[in-house]
């Protein structure tokens, strides 16, 4: 299991500087693929996930100077990410409510089939879990961290963790019938 | 580790792992963003678009109706025109006739046909047919009948003198004195 307290793969060796221009885009290069990982599994498709990436950095960027050293650069950029797509399923749920008051009388066009394709039932589960939820499966289970490195990320208890966790598991065992 | 833990770690891994082999775009930087917005930003660079376009559109005919009246770009000399036109005016009243009303609006309405017509062209115009040049308020048809029974008088600049008291009689500047 990869500890998330270390620097991401690649990095080890170089700390990051905090306010530094160049260490920042060193961050964002080693740190982008992961973060893209974790709001794929948070937000509703691709496209939203990647403006979500983009828009995690811009935060980041924006408090790269006070950021310490002595917190995990990952677990500080995953607790932004989570907070980004708590963000976008607000205003995506303000969208929807205009959409469906837009096409009153006419059929729910549904999603997108090319991408309904590609996930299984069980992707399309998580997706519907409550976003801090999901996104305690994701670190614990995608990411490989342990319950108190997702508490760090996410500045809550370890004992909070183990609750989401525990729902969320639930919660998919009710939508699979398992 | 349950089944169910089990088959979480394989799905994830079956969909996000291909995202290890997928190039890392630019980073998005805010000044980009800024940019981007102030751009396409909504209902307000629409409207600001569209106000500064109608502006353009009503500059451009107002400079080419000028241009096609006076031959030239510059609005001092459509003014410098204008001014000549009157002095002209004035000299021939040495001839006996009083008044430059009929003098200048003449040259008015030739004027104001002309802005008429580009603005037209232009898109402002009036397309019912209706727009009468009126570039200084005297375009009107001077050709109109006179009423039976009356003569026609020779109109004056001068308004009718108007008796604040009460107590004296109009006067009136009779041509031909």
């Amino acid at each position: 299991m990869r500890s998330i307290g270390k620097q991401p793969a690649g990095a080890e060796s170089e700390p990051y500087e905090p306010g530094s221009e160049a260490d920042f885009e060193r961050l964002y290069r080693d740190t982008y693929r992961r973060i893209l990982g974790t709001l794929i599994t948070l937000v509703r498709d691709r496209a939203t996930a990647e403006d979500c990436t983009q828009e995690t950095f811009e935060r980041a960027y924006r408090s790269w100077a006070s950021w310490r050293p002595d917190a995990p650069v990952e677990a500080w950029l995953h607790r932004i990410a989570i907070n980004v797509a708590i963000s976008n399923g607000r205003r995506q749920r303000l969208r929807q409510a205009g959409e469906l008051i837009r096409r009153l009388g006419r059929p729910d066009p549904g999603p997108d089939p090319a991408l309904v394709a590609e996930r299984s039932d069980l992707f399309n589960a998580i997706k519907k879990l409550p976003t801090r939820q999901a996104a305690a499966l994701v670190l614990r289970h995608f990411h490989g961290y342990s319950n108190r490195e997702i508490a760090t990320a996410l500045g809550i208890p370890e004992q909070t963790v183990a609750s989401r966790l525990s729902a969320a598991r639930k919660h998919l065992q009710a939508v699979l019938g398992r | 580790m349950s089944d169910l833990e089990r088959e979480l770690e394989q799905e994830l891994h079956r969909v996000l792992d291909p995202i290890a082999g997928l190039p890392i775009p630019p980073r998005r930087t805010i000044r980009d963003r800024r940019v981007t917005r102030a751009l396409l930003g909504g209902v307000g660079a629409a409207l600001s678009f569209k106000l500064l376009t109608g502006v353009a559109v009503a500059a451009a005919a107002v400079t080419l109706a000028g241009a096609a009246t006076t031959g030239s770009l510059d609005p001092n000399v459509w003014g410098q025109q204008v001014k000549t036109r009157v002095a002209e005016c004035k000299d021939k009243l040495a001839d006996g006739r009083h008044g430059i009303g009929d003098c200048v609006s003449s040259f008015a309405s030739q004027h104001g046909s002309s802005v008429a017509s580009a603005a037209r062209q232009h898109g402002n115009g009036n397309q019912n047919g209706h727009g009468n040049g009126n570039a200084n308020g005297h375009d009107k048809d001077k050709n109109h009948q006179t009423p039976k029974g009356q003569t026609g008088s020779v109109p004056t600049l001068e308004p009718e003198p108007v008796d604040q008291v009460g107590a004296h009689q109009p006067v009136n500047i009779k041509p031909g004195r």
